[in-house]
């Protein structure tokens, strides 16, 4: 008997830490009735075992974890609707097209782009315009001068006559 | 081993921005670069005459306007011109025999450009003239003689 509590103290702390074998379960199992020493033995790991688990669980319930309250309100803060500049920039992050930074050389095309039509987008056509004479003036020392304006076929001729057998416009 | 890494650094970024590059090259020369207050005159000095029945492709725009006022069977172009003019500063064209035409901005509203022009022979003027441009527009100065016909000069302004 006291060769078996010998061998089965050795494994008590096996079957304690729940590491042992069914077998050595078993042998256990079979050994503490008998032996009043192994069994108080026992007692004492457990013991020692409560005395140690008590306070960590008392104080892991007066604990509030600072850095896991930091890492769920950041949660929350992305699971937010974001701002118009996170939006763009996550949408700038994800796109293929811009993470090649293409973007640089195609802004600098849409601004000249709208540097050129700008003029026609803006400038308004001015309605007194068909009113006015496309000539204001003209004179010459060397010729005489016919001027003649189309207002629909858009063209107004300013004729030289040099003599009298240069050719003159049809109408 | 590291020269060709760099040539395969430079040929992948070749074959990324050409198209680009190419794209702007195309619009920078489509629609050249204006400051503000310029315009940009076209000058075309066109051969008039009755010697065969020849219309130059590049007078297709002109060809029904100058069909319907004049009776000549042959338009040719002789130079085509594009003139960007800032205010008051003239710019001179030469055209035929001896002759410029020198033209300059006198002002500019939303939708019409003044212009004075001068054609002058031997540096003397030989027609002084003001005219309001607007785009789509064009003025014709014709009549001095050129070879078989008369010299016509088309001016047009965009801005």
């Amino acid at each position: 008997m006291k060769d078996s509590c010998s061998s089965t103290s050795q494994l008590l702390e096996r079957y304690f830490d729940r590491q042992a074998t069914d077998e050595e379960r078993s042998l256990v199992e079979r050994h503490l009735p008998l032996c009043q020493t192994c069994h108080e033995r026992l007692r004492v790991l457990e013991g020692l075992r409560k005395a140690i688990k008590t306070p960590v669980d008392e104080a892991l319930k007066e604990e509030t974890f600072p850095w896991v309250w930091e890492k769920i309100e950041r949660e929350i803060r992305l699971g937010k609707k974001s701002s118009w500049q996170e939006s763009v920039r996550s949408w700038i992050d994800l796109s293929p097209l811009f993470r090649k930074k293409v973007w640089i050389p195609a802004m600098a095309a849409a601004i000249i782009l709208i540097l050129v039509t700008s003029p026609l987008l803006f400038f308004k056509k001015d309605p007194s315009y068909s009113e006015r004479s496309v000539v204001e003036y003209v004179e010459s020392g060397v010729y005489n001068v016919m001027v003649y304006e189309s207002e629909n076929a858009k063209v107004t001729v300013i004729w030289l006559f040099e003599g009298p057998q240069t050719e003159s416009p049809a109408s | 081993m590291a020269l060709r890494g760099t040539a395969n650094r430079i040929s992948s970024f070749m074959k990324k921005w050409t198209p680009l590059l190419v794209f702007l090259f195309i619009l920078f020369f489509a629609f050249p670069p204006m400051a503000p207050g310029q315009v940009q005159t076209r000058v075309r000095v066109i051969e008039a005459s009755n010697v065969g029945s020849v219309i130059d492709p590049s007078l297709r725009d002109l060809h029904g306007q100058l069909g319907s006022l004049f009776r000549y069977t042959s338009y040719r172009l002789l130079r085509d011109e594009r003139i960007n003019l800032s205010p008051n500063q003239p710019a001179s064209v030469p055209v035929h025999q001896g002759r410029s035409i020198e033209i300059t901005q006198v002002g500019l509203q939303a939708n019409m450009a003044e212009l004075r022009v001068r054609i002058k022979r031997d540096g003397a003027d030989i027609l002084n003239t003001q005219v309001r441009l607007s785009p789509g527009r064009t003025v014709l100065v014709g009549g001095p003689k050129h070879g078989e016909g008369v010299v016509i000069l088309a001016l047009s302004a965009s801005f």
